[in-house]
């Protein structure tokens, strides 16, 4: 019998480093920015990394030193994750703004309105689509051929999906007339216009610029695909449109979420190898592989289990929290997934969602129990398949 | 009944943005750049700011904008024994989270929340509904038990203080028309003090409204951006919230639309008619939910033809 083994991934951001966000921000850096670059560069065995450190030593920063420093941070952010010890890996979108700004600075027919929050403390910039969106070509390719070419770990390019991008605009183009007393088909129409044109005319361009280029694992991030259970038939809409007949491993990451309405709409995923979904979030910290130990999974493993497609990409980190998941609790949700779903092919281990709410010292610590909990989970399995059965 | 030529009600219930100023100064306090004194001096410049904003625009009734709420289970649940917030979890229809509210024991409120200093008699409350409130804790609690340990109390407290009406925010019935018995069994052990409303946050009120005439409250709030106007059957016995600003739209309304609009739903409903948003403004930026308010206090006002 082959080996159990399952691929450890990113899911996408990651925090930018202070000496990355205060050169862009034009603001003086300290001794201890230029430290940490050095920490970092030793800590992670960045090749070249002291031409980093005399860069930020200069302090003088005009457009060739800002394509440094993004260079530096995006080779930081690769070297952080291979040496937590990923098997799948990106830059940690260290050359993006954020996620769903990073794509309506680009297109055309986006602007921008203002500053919403979205929880606690958080917020993000928001834009109104103002005309029929458009590219006016591939937006990542130099971000993913720069991840390609000093990496040797396979690459997963992260894009935020056309759906969000609708659900987090605000809209003064399609549903601009007849709002007030309209009629929820009317409503409906605008909004499904509205997601046919991002996916067709923003995220797909880039799709087909990105395999162009050698990618072949595209992560469509639909953070927004439950948030409105009415509209789900929208996403995979969107999904299909922008990857359709695209020769490339594809997948949706879909985070702090009802999962339970996306079934049966997602069944629908053209040839989408897995849902990445958030779960640690809402589990128990405590060890167990039983229902009651795994509150955060049973109820979405269930459906995943009933409906049989896609599979699950397990999130086994809480990227809100501080804590540092034991690598004994990483492979607990393993064995508990394995458990549930009868088929470990059907399952592959990465955080909740993007990490760049915490530190990279936490980060690393996180992703790297992530992996050993992951290699103690197959251990596990492989060693229980090995063993002679007693009938 | 009230037709095209007299005023309605006009007031803003629920969580207003922050301004720009804020929003940086908390950003700052995380990252260490600022105090938390200095954070505390720039909430009140909001709060002043935006008392300011809601009496040049002429509402009937001022809100605080529960600018210090991080969300609108929250400060309840960290007043009350036996609640605790933990896990994020995304509201429907919004690109905003709330923590979730875990339940460790029976629910108590230790103490009401305090008032907003804003003048007695003329400022409104929200709160979470009873219903909404136990599905942010996934029912592990009854829907009765929030409502009576925890609801009521702080219904009462700002009863006291001079409040003149309590808004309870509904953001899930619309969807899970199914929970409206439990809803109502939860409203059932509310006091009513002063008059209460039920504001239907982004959602079709229509199939709900028939058996939300007959609930113990004396207002219902509607999503008018969601709710076709004929679902409200003429003669409609309770108060009515119109909810004619849209949140979650950037475009700023037009007066005359509003009105019109408002005199239309008053024409059908047996009962007063006030003009509202149809949910939090916190989902525009600050800047624009002034402009709105503007709008909302215009459009409180019979049109007057141009000359």
């Amino acid at each position: 019998m082959t080996e159990i083994c399952f691929a450890t991934r990113e899911i996408g951001s990651l925090a930018k480093p202070p000496w990355r966000v205060k050169s862009f921000a034009g603001r003086p850096l300290e001794e201890s920015d230029v430290a940490e670059a050095q920490r970092w560069g030793k800590r992670l065995e960045v090749d070249g990394h002291e031409r980093l450190v005399e860069l930020l030593r200069r302090g003088e920063f005009r457009s060739a030193e800002l394509t440094e420093v993004d260079d530096w941070a995006a080779r930081y952010a690769i070297a952080l994750l291979e040496r937590a010890g990923l098997d799948v890996v990106y830059d940690g979108e260290q050359r993006r703004t954020e996620m769903y700004d990073h794509v309506a600075r680009h297109a055309r027919g986006f602007e921008e309105r203002g500053t919403v929050r979205s929880f606690d403390n958080k917020y993000y910039s928001k834009a109104a689509v103002v005309e029929r969106p458009s590219v006016e070509g591939p937006q990542d390719v130099e971000e993913f051929r720069f991840v390609a070419e000093n990496t040797d770990r396979r690459v997963k390019v992260p894009l935020t999906g056309a759906y969000t991008m609708v659900d987090w605009s605000y809209d003064e183009h399609y549903a601009r007339e007849g709002a007030l007393g309209g009629s929820a088909a009317r409503r409906h129409e605008a909004r499904r216009a509205f997601v046919q044109d991002v996916a067709s005319n923003v995220i797909r361009p880039n799709v087909e610029g990105l395999v162009a280029a050698g990618a072949d694992w595209i992560q469509i991030d639909e953070p927004a695909a439950a948030t409105r259970p009415d509209e789900v038939a929208l996403v995979v809409e969107g999904f299909n449109l922008a990857t359709r007949g695209i020769e490339a491993t594809k997948s949706m990451h879909i985070c702090f979420s009802d999962y339970s309405a996306l079934w049966p709409d997602v069944l629908e995923l053209d040839d989408c190898l897995e849902l990445q979904l958030e779960f640690a979030n809402r589990d128990a910290r405590d060890l167990g592989t039983r229902d009651e130990d795994r509150p955060g999974y049973v109820e979405t493993l269930r459906l995943f289990r009933e409906h049989g497609y896609p599979n699950v990409g397990l999130g086994v980190l809480d990227i809100h929290s501080d804590f540092v998941e034991p690598a004994e609790l990483v492979r607990d949700r393993v064995l508990y997934a394995v458990d549930v779903l009868g088929d470990p092919e059907r399952i592959q281990v990465n955080p909740d969602c993007g990490l760049r709410t915490r530190t990279w010292d936490v980060v690393y610590e996180k992703l790297a129990n992530m992996v050993e909990g992951t290699r103690l989970a197959e251990r596990v399995l492989n060693r229980a398949h090995a063993a002679p059965t007693m009938s | 009944v009230a037709g095209g030529g007299i005023d309605v009600k006009a007031f803003a219930p629920g969580i207003y943005p922050r301004s720009e100023a804020l929003v940086q100064a908390t950003r700052d306090l995380e990252r260490g750049r600022t105090t938390a004194e200095a954070v505390d001096e720039q909430f009140r410049r909001d709060t002043a700011e935006l008392r300011r904003v809601q009496e040049e625009a002429g509402l009937d009734l001022l809100s605080d904008g529960l600018l210090r709420w991080q969300d609108i289970f929250r400060p309840l649940a960290e007043a009350a024994e036996g609640l605790a917030a933990r896990p994020l979890t995304r509201f429907l229809d919004t690109n905003t989270f709330y923590r979730a509210v875990l339940v460790e024991g029976e629910p108590r409120l230790r103490r009401p929340l305090p008032a907003p200093d804003l003048p007695v008699g003329r400022w409104l409350a929200t709160l979470p509904s009873p219903l909404a409130f136990s599905l942010a804790a996934q029912r592990a609690v009854p829907t009765q038990s929030l409502a009576a340990n925890v609801l009521a109390p702080q219904i009462e407290g700002y009863a006291d203080a001079g409040c003149a009406l309590v808004v309870l925010s509904e953001p899930f019935l619309a969807r899970s028309a199914a929970a409206l018995p439990e809803l109502l069994t939860g409203l059932a052990e509310l006091p009513r003090p002063v008059p209460i409303a039920l504001q239907l946050v982004f959602g079709d009120a229509g199939p709900l409204l028939g058996q939300l005439a007959e609930a113990p409250v004396d207002a219902i709030g509607v999503d008018f951006y969601a709710t076709e106007i004929d679902a409200v059957v003429e003669g409609f016995p309770k108060e009515l919230h119109a909810g004619v600003v849209d949140v979650r739209s950037s475009a700023v309304e037009d007066v005359r639309e509003i009105r019109e609009f408002a005199d239309r739903v008053s024409a059908r409903v047996a009962n007063e008619v006030s003009i509202v948003p149809n949910g939090d403004l916190q989902f525009v930026p600050e800047r624009i939910a002034r402009r709105k308010l503007a709008v909302l206090g215009e459009a409180r006002s019979p049109l007057k033809e141009a000359a």
